[in-house]
């Protein structure tokens, strides 16, 4: 049972736990975006870095709590990494999923707000591409590329909680993707419509269908229905 | 102008507005947008950007609930506008059943409450619309069904009128009550729902019995597990689960058996592969069709339909022979074991693989898989149950469990997976006709003089007749009169043609249900019921855990609680019931019941707790029967079986064994799902699912149309080629009219379960012209 401080405080926690979660059972929230309790952490995103007195940030979501530890959650250094991190994220993330439904507030939006992040950036940003494209064959779930960011929350979701096997990865770079069984569209893959990797998903990628909001086909035109101000 | 009065203004003209990050995005389709109120936008921009997210938010109101439909009983929480009185979401919660899982139904299929065909008056059959029979063309079976269709409203409709609930209510409770007096309380039945609560179906049983005078009172868990319940309270004295399914984790071993688990418990099917994938438990699936379940297995046996017997007697003959049972577990818990060992020792695995189609080498190892397991659990679906010989087959199961020393242990334990969100509770709460509420007997005079009691009136000791018979009862004349309180036997009950006949030949028949069924084309009184949605109550999963469901909406018109309704009939039948609310039935329920014995509304919570629950400030016993079985002896019977072939064996004639079940997006008769959007879009329509090669014999292509004939009826529907099947055999799922299955099924019953073979029939397939 290592014991660790975080933020000063101290905290006893079982062997392998992490520090992320020793944080929160301090009622300490570090803020997440590739990790969800329900999932096995990756530690793709780095928001959820912190410092530990070594000469990197460490993130504290797949790093294992050590015996006398001394976790920093909070600083300058770390509050410019994550602006930094969300910036990026946002530089070229599409402004339509306005008309999006989300089950849960989009994450993504939500951290810039509480980072006091002004998005879209009135400097503007990298000039958005709109390389990835919409997937609107499913009846049940919208699947806007350019908005993911990569997180692998909803392959986890999909492969390891309801164990679909549906979602995986494609592409290289920039052009990296998530891919439904051998990169069908959602609508002709295996899917079972179970929605769990759109409750997963942190950002406006994954979306339910509604059709008080327009129907999967009129998707497409919806987004440019509206007037941005 | 205020921000607020702009923004109303804004939604009164059909302008949307939204908020995305720091950008306000305006959606003006009909141009309604006046230059005087872009300049006031401008000037409120910063403003507006809180209002519209404000906005949005209010209004939605969160409501912890469950599932309406399966027996894994998924914690919801619904999202609900309050001001449209509409469910904007659903979305998992936090709890032991399902980890804040869903499947399609759960997540998307909530749409059909608010759909415009809900009943919302009381309606009485005109007198021109006598002698009854059915009303629509597609009903009395003259007139193919149209595709995608359900009742067509406008054809029924004009042959009932609209009445008050005082006069519908004093038709349908006068009438019954002189069909009682004239004829007996025997020639009056009533069938409950297992859709509905533990507290509607107490009521309605309570109705039956004390109000009809009469055992004659059923429901559908006649025609799913009645067979695995009449084996488990034969061998080991409980019909409910020893264990959670959840728990297949701590297995080292799950058996999965005759169960499509995917698509008929699908949350509790991702406990199982996600056990396999992150944990170490191994799954057998046995199955004739090649289901998902059996890509995630780690041994598959596609068995002949309906040999089920053959394999597991094989297995254990395997198990005796190689001594991978637990002796020391036979000799002190169970009873019957030489009776067994002389028969399986008539089954080694070379006899039966003649008889199931898989390699005694195959049989022996799955044996040995099953039997080298410390911990090993059995789950088991209406592969098993569906059958003339269902009891046998879960007497198999059992014993398999028993010989091992499987039950009474973590990760051990027999899991019949029960279908309907509340057939565990409907049973539990009395609704069939052997026992009074707990499994009563009501033959058994001491149980009888307790409810005499407690309800205050005579009641009769003679078991009543179970759904087919009522109904066989019914196309007789023995039964005159019935109450269906969310019952649609047309669709879900065998041999659809006898139904209809059956139906047609009651001299009165009140329908309690929330959409027009078929069922209802033969009502003389309709009274509209509220859906799931719209009332409160508690609903007991597969589990055992008893889950409460709250109100998320309000009913459409004058449509009334189920419970109101029951009291209402009963009180004008002359047996007064009066409730204050459904926590006080439930009261009077788990007085009388004593698994459910320390269960209140006010302890269940947020994620319920199982039965039996001792301690009521516990979750409830996870493990049944370490110790003991609730039988005399204390022991577990191991009760042999022989193979018997089903009922009707394909031959030259009808060369195809039909197998039918259900569907991961649809529900049942499909009133609730095909009238939910995303559910209906993903399956819209039946199809027959045939193996590659037969379709090749038989010069089809795949999506041709076919005639699916059996010696009782046909149905045309298109072919689906899939490699899935195993060649002669063809599957139909029951939920759409327009190509009913159950117009082919046999009425052949198991003898003691008294279920309905819908698992095996011969039928003839052939192009449609
Ligand atoms: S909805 Fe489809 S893709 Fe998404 S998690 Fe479920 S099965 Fe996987
Ligand atoms: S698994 Fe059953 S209870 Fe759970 S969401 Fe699906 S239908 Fe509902
Ligand atoms: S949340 Fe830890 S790396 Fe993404």
């Amino acid at each position: 049972m290592p014991s660790l401080t975080v933020d000063g405080r101290s905290i006893e926690v079982p062997a392998g736990t992490t520090i992320w979660e020793a944080a929160r059972r301090l009622g300490v929230e570090i803020p997440v975006l590739c990790h969800d309790p329900r999932l096995e952490p990756v530690g793709v995103c780095r928001l959820c870095l912190v410092d530990v007195g070594e000469k990197k940030l460490t993130a504290s979501c797949v790093r294992v709590a050590e015996e006398g530890m001394e976790v920093r959650t909070s600083s300058e250094r770390l509050a410019a990494c994550r602006q930094g991190l969300i910036e990026l994220l946002l530089s070229d993330y599409p402004a339509r999923p306005a008309d999006r439904y989300k089950t849960a507030p989009d994450l993504l939006v939500s951290q810039a707000r509480d980072l006091g992040i002004r998005w879209p950036s009135p400097a503007g940003g990298f000039p958005a591409g709109d390389g990835r494209g919409i997937d609107a064959s499913s009846k049940v779930i919208l699947v806007d590329h350019q908005a993911c960011i990569l997180c692998d929350r909803c392959v986890r979701g999909c492969d390891d909680v309801q164990v679909n096997e549906v979602i995986g990865r494609t592409g290289k770079g920039y052009a990296t993707r998530i891919a439904f069984d051998l990169d069908q569209p959602m609508g002709q893959s295996t899917c079972v419509s179970c929605g769990e990797c759109e409750k997963v998903c942190p950002t406006g990628a994954l979306s339910l269908v509604r059709p008080e909001r327009g129907a999967p086909d009129a998707v497409a035109s919806a987004d440019t229905d509206w007037e941005v101000l | 102008m205020t921000t607020g009065k702009l923004l109303r203004e804004l939604r009164k003209r059909g302008v949307k507005v939204r908020r995305q990050g720091e950008r306000l995005l305006l959606r003006d389709l009909h141009g309604a947008l006046t230059p005087e109120l872009r300049d006031a936008i401008e000037v409120h921009r910063e403003r507006l950007l809180g209002a519209v997210e404000e906005a949005e938010g209010a209004g939605v109101k969160p409501v912890d609930s469950v599932c309406p439909y399966c027996g894994v009983g998924c914690a919801i929480r619904y999202s609900v506008d309050e001001r449209e009185g509409r469910i904007l979401h659903a979305d998992g919660r936090p709890s032991p059943v399902n980890e804040e899982r869903l499947c399609v139904k759960g997540r998307f299929g909530f749409d059909y409450a608010g759909h415009p065909e809900r009943l919302a008056v009381p309606l009485i059959r005109k007198p021109s619309s006598y002698p009854k029979g059915p009303l629509s063309a597609e009903v009395r079976g003259d007139r193919r069904r149209k595709p995608g269709g359900l009742v067509d409203y406008a054809e029924v409709l004009p042959h009932f009128r609209e009445a008050t609930w005082d006069e519908a209510l004093d038709v349908a409770a006068g009438r019954l009550a002189a069909i009682r007096d004239g004829h007996g309380p025997g020639a009056l039945a009533g069938f409950g729902s297992a859709k509905c609560s533990n507290e509607e179906a107490y009521l309605f049983q309570k109705l039956v019995r004390a109000g009809f005078g009469t055992n004659n009172v059923d429901h559908c868990t006649r025609l799913c597990h009645a067979s695995s319940v009449a084996a488990l309270l034969e061998t080991i004295g409980s019909g409910a689960v020893t264990n959670v399914f959840a728990d297949v984790k701590n297995a080292d071993v799950a058996l999965i058996a005759g169960s499509n688990t995917t698509a008929n418990h699908p949350v509790a099917a991702t406990f199982m592969k996600q056990a396999r994938k992150l944990g170490s438990t191994k799954l057998i699936v046995v199955e004739p069709r090649r289901i998902e379940m059996a890509d995630h297995a780690d041994c598959f046996l596609q068995i002949r339909p309906g040999t089920d017997v053959a394999l597991y007697n094989a297995w254990m003959h395997v198990l005796i022979e190689e001594r991978l049972i637990d002796e020391a577990y036979i000799a002190e818990r169970t009873e019957g074991f030489e009776d067994l060992r002389r028969v399986v020792g008539r089954y080694p695995p070379e006899v039966a693989a003649g008889i199931c189609g898989v390699e005694a080498a195959r049989i022996r190892e799955a044996a040995r898989m099953f039997g080298q397991a410390e911990r090993a659990m059995i789950f088991w679906g209406m592969g098993i149950s569906q059958h003339s010989h269902g009891t046998d087959n879960a007497r198999c199961l059992i014993s398999l469990a028993l010989l091992t020393g499987n039950i009474g242990r973590e990760g051990t334990g027999l899991h019949p997976l029960r279908g309907q969100n509340n057939v565990q509770g409907a049973s539990d709460a009395g609704l069939i006709p052997m026992v009074f509420p707990d499994y009563q007997a009501v033959s058994d005079p001491t149980a009888r003089a307790k409810f005499e009691e407690a309800w205050g009136t005579e009641l009769d000791g003679t078991p009543g007749l179970t759904v087919v018979e009522i109904m066989g009862g019914a196309l007789q004349g023995s039964i005159r009169g019935m109450y269906m309180m969310g019952e649609n036997p047309f669709l879900s009950d065998p041999n659809s043609n006898k139904v209809r006949k059956a139906l047609a030949n009651l001299e009165f028949l009140v329908v309690q249900d929330i959409f027009l069924t078929e069922t209802a084309e033969f009502a003389d009184v309709i009274l509209p019921a509220t859906s799931f949605f719209e009332k409160v109550g508690t609903y007991t999963n597969t589990d055992r855990r008893v889950q409460l469901g709250r109100r998320v909406l309000e009913p459409p018109g004058e449509a009334r609680l189920d419970w109101k309704i029951t009291c209402e009939l009963s009180t004008r039948m002359g047996y007064p019931m009066a409730y204050g609310s459904p926590a006080e039935i439930f009261a009077e329920f788990t007085a009388l019941a004593p698994s459910y014995a320390g269960l209140t509304y006010q302890n269940l919570g947020l994620t319920g707790k199982l039965w039996p629950c001792p301690d009521p400030t516990g979750d409830g016993v996870q493990v049944l029967f370490g110790d003991r079985f609730p039988t005399p002896s204390g022991r577990g019977r191991l009760v042999p079986a022989e193979f018997a072939p089903a009922a009707e064996l394909p031959d030259a004639q009808y060369p195809f064994v039909l197998n039918t079940g259900r569907l991961l997006e649809h529900w049942h008769t499909g009133t609730m799902t095909r009238r939910t959007r995303a559910l209906q879009e993903l399956r819209p329509g039946p199809q027959v699912d045939l193996h590659p090669e037969d379709l090749t014999r038989l010069g089809l292509r795949d999506g041709q149309l076919v005639e699916v004939a059996s010696r009782r009826g046909a149905i045309v529907l298109p072919a689906a080629s899939s490699d899935r099947m195993l060649p002669g055999s063809a599957f139909i799922s029951f939920h759409f009219r327009e190509a009913a299955a159950n117009l082919l099924t046999i009425d052949a019953l198991d003898p003691d379960g008294k279920i309905p073979e819908f698992k095996f029939c011969a039928v003839r397939i052939s192009p449609a012209e």
